[in-house]
């Protein structure tokens, strides 16, 4: 349960048009248990009751594939828009600001500066949440289905994992490449700072709340930690342990999140 | 069997009309989609019990007979009784009922060729929901609700491939209401009472019994033409999305709208990099219009749809962005005064926001990685399976050399591998052994490449060996693993 209850925690703190469109890890895990406490050691009947149960939870995984899918392209469908969007932004800035525009005001130019970054930092946050969600959901469909071959002895895993790569919610690609695109943006956005001074403010900074997307993302990355620690079911297909640099830093955030600033 | 079921997602083939069929003709408005699950676990198995009974039983067999003259009825008809037996199954009942399923099942499917399933004669005694879904017209939330909440399948579904499932699924689409208001009137009353339940639904079976054949026949053939041609359309291969500019990937997924074929599109930049070029052309967000638009990008596949949607999107895009640097310049004025701190909260705010974009970026590392990671893995289990295919093509391996091999501890758990070896040779038996192979293997090395191809063909050969033998014996049977 310890994914289940990771995922839960992802849903709570994702942003809230998010929530409906995880994958039901729970509810597949019922029907799993139902599946498995049926009766199916009869010689003639077993086989076709089987098909029946591997039929229809295939069904069931097909669905929240379709889910997944749909909602995964229509956010990515957004992106791209708001990505072009950010990038004609700037250029009209740097149109109006820029060496051969007129000079903003100190206080004009600041703000606007500020909405950009925010701007920008907020819909780089939701593009990796993106993948994220895509992550977790693709994680939690390879163990729902690990489960299924464990409980029934079906052969489900393999070829339905292999279908579950070509998804368009799986692919995304696409979406890294808008993240990229997004971090050499923000680095011309931002304004240089020496390093040892970023660092101290960056510790002693209070998280902007930003829509949720700061928490979730801390969520997230706490969660793959979480999630890639050794299992008793450690094997071929498992990931190793994540190893991430400043993971107590992310812990403090997560800890710190109660107090907002904007 | 196996085989089908297991490609049932693959979407680019239009064979496998499973997966599409269903998506291209039942949208995923799924947000319905876990509570229906919670909710209706619970209300099928109190009602169940009382299913359990005695007068359905020798229905069943009455009909079988029934249903081995009648072609193309004769399938579906082994749903209705099949749906009363499908309940005994899921109520977890004794075993008799499963023997009288199943012989009953058997003699109905040697009756069948390749007779479009109607999935609906099934589905629609579901929980009333289906119904009420169903008479509000969107064919969309119903079969999210009802088959989940049903813990119970068609005979059908399982029995025949794939396509079965599929035209079945789009017959729902296209179904007559009479019919329709048959299964609601039989799914009301299913769920109402328990005990009155037995009797109610007796006497329904013998009513819809008269009413279902007659109409089967006509709606099945029309819908399941009906049904490929919509197939058809959707049947596009997901083309890789960043080929942009004069491909437009279909996914046959639609999205939240309820028109049945309405394949989703994915865009891409180039795709629209040329939609804001039609746009500027056309006078701005404001003056465009889809259908010029449409025109003007020129672009294959491209439905007016896809154009009006992302247009929409569109423009809401620009309208926020530009609203919020147009208050921008009202909200400076009394921020000025308290100029120190402003300052002060400006270079926290930007160091948080600093702070924020490291974290973002850590997490699209570890995402990316893990994705790269969670693909290796899939490949070499495919790679394994390959090999395993290849091998029981080209016989079996003498089980001595093997058997030796095994003790050769090149991974940390050879231990539990031949723990679980024996214990999978023991209870193997199925009917494709080369593809448990892999499975079984792999559940039990670790992640070093070279031993898990060593030891894996060992306990390729050893399985194949076990099952061979075994297979020979018995008929096909599913073993339970037990945890």
């Amino acid at each position: 349960m310890k994914f289940g209850k990771r995922l839960k925690e992802q849903v709570q703190d994702t942003l809230p048009e998010w929530r409906d469109k995880f994958l039901s890890y729970k509810e597949l895990k019922k029907l799993l248990r139902l599946l498995s406490t049926a009766p199916t050691s009869l010689l003639n009947g077993s086989s076709i009751d089987y098909g029946k149960a591997e039929a229809e939870f295939m069904y069931l995984l097909n669905n929240e594939i379709d889910k997944f899918n749909g909602f995964f392209m229509e956010q990515e469908e957004d992106f791209i828009i708001r990505h072009k969007e950010v990038q004609q932004r700037i250029k009209r800035v740097v149109e109006l600001w820029g060496p051969n525009g007129s000079q903003p005001s100190e206080a004009d130019y600041k703000d606007e500066m500020e909405k950009i970054r925010k701007a920008i930092v907020d819909f780089h946050g939701e593009m990796v949440l993106l993948v994220n969600y895509s992550n977790i959901n693709y994680t939690g469909l390879a163990k729902i289905l690990k489960k299924y071959d464990k409980r029934t002895g079906g052969l489900l895993r393999l070829p339905f994992i292999q279908k579950v790569l070509e998804q368009p919610f799986f692919t995304t690609d696409l979406i890294s490449k808008l993240v990229k695109e997004c971090e050499t943006i923000i680095d011309a956005v931002f304004p240089a700072e020496e390093e040892a001074e970023r660092a101290k403010e960056a510790k002693e900074a209070i998280v902007v709340a930003g829509e949720g997307i700061f928490r979730n993302t801390v969520t997230a990355l706490l969660t793959m930690q979480e999630m890639r620690k050794g299992s008793s079911t450690q094997s071929a297909f498992s990931l190793p342990p994540l190893n991430l640099p400043d993971s107590d830093l992310i812990q403090s955030i997560q800890l710190n999140a109660a107090v907002p600033i904007v | 069997m196996e085989a089908r079921p297991a490609f049932s997602i693959e979407r680019s083939s239009s064979n496998q009309l499973n997966n599409i069929g269903m998506s291209g003709a039942l949208p995923s408005s799924l947000s319905v989609h876990p509570t229906p699950l919670e909710e209706t676990y619970p209300r099928f198995s109190d009602s169940q019990p009382a299913f359990v009974e005695k007068g359905l039983k020798t229905r069943t067999f009455n009909h079988s007979s029934h249903i081995s003259s009648s072609g193309a009825v004769g399938h579906m008809f082994s749903s209705s009784p099949g749906y009363s037996t499908d309940l005994h199954h899921s109520s977890l009942s004794p075993h008799e009922k499963h023997s009288r399923n199943a012989h009953f099942i058997s003699q109905s499917m040697s009756n069948m060729a390749s007779v479009p399933l109607p999935y609906s004669s099934n589905n629609g005694p579901l929980p009333s929901t289906t119904s009420t879904h169903y008479s509000n017209g969107s064919s969309a939330s119903w079969h999210a609700d009802s088959l989940p909440s049903f813990l119970d399948f068609s005979v059908n579904a399982s029995i025949d491939n794939s396509q079965v499932e599929s035209s079945a699924c789009n017959i729902m689409a296209t179904e007559e209401f009479p019919k329709r208001n048959d299964w609601q009137e039989w799914a009301d009353q299913l769920i109402s009472d328990d005990d009155t339940l037995t009797s109610n639904w007796n006497d329904l079976l013998a009513d819809n019994i008269q009413d279902l054949e007659p109409k089967a026949a006509d709606p099945i053939s029309k819908s399941s033409s009906q049904f490929s041609a919509g197939h058809q359309s959707q049947g596009h291969q997901q083309l890789p999305a960043l080929s942009g500019e004069n491909n437009v990937g279909v996914a046959p997924s639609s999205s939240a709208n309820s028109a049945p074929a309405k394949p989703r599109m994915r865009w891409t930049p180039e795709l629209h990099e040329a939609f804001v070029e039609a746009v500027t052309q056309l006078g701005g967000s404001e003056r465009a219009t889809p259908k010029g638009v449409l025109k003007l990008m020129k672009v294959e596949g491209l439905t007016i749809y896809h154009v009006k949607s992302h247009l929409q999107k569109y423009r809401t895009a620009r309208y926020r962005p530009e609203s919020s640097e147009g208050a921008a310049e009202k909200k400076l004025s009394p921020i000025e005064d308290i100029s120190s701190l402003d300052l002060k909260t400006g270079i926290e705010i930007t160091e948080a926001l600093r702070l924020q974009m490291e974290v973002q970026k850590r997490l699209h590392e570890q995402l990316e990685i893990q994705r790269n990671l969670q693909l290796r893995i899939e490949e070499q289990g495919r790679y394994l399976q390959m090999m395993f295919e290849k091998q029981c093509k080209s016989g079996v391996e003498p089980f001595k050399a093997s058997s030796s091999a095994i003790g050769d501890p090149s991974g940390v758990s050879s231990d539990t591998m031949k723990d679980s070896l024996a214990k999978n040779e023991s209870e193997a038996s199925k009917t494709d052994h080369c593809r448990s192979g892999p499975d079984q293997a792999n559940g039990s090395t670790t992640l070093e490449e070279s031993s898990l191809q060593d030891t894996s063909k060992v306990q390729a050969s050893d399985d194949l060996k076990q099952n061979d033998n075994e297979d020979s014996a018995q008929p096909p049977k599913r073993p339970r693993t037990d945890e």
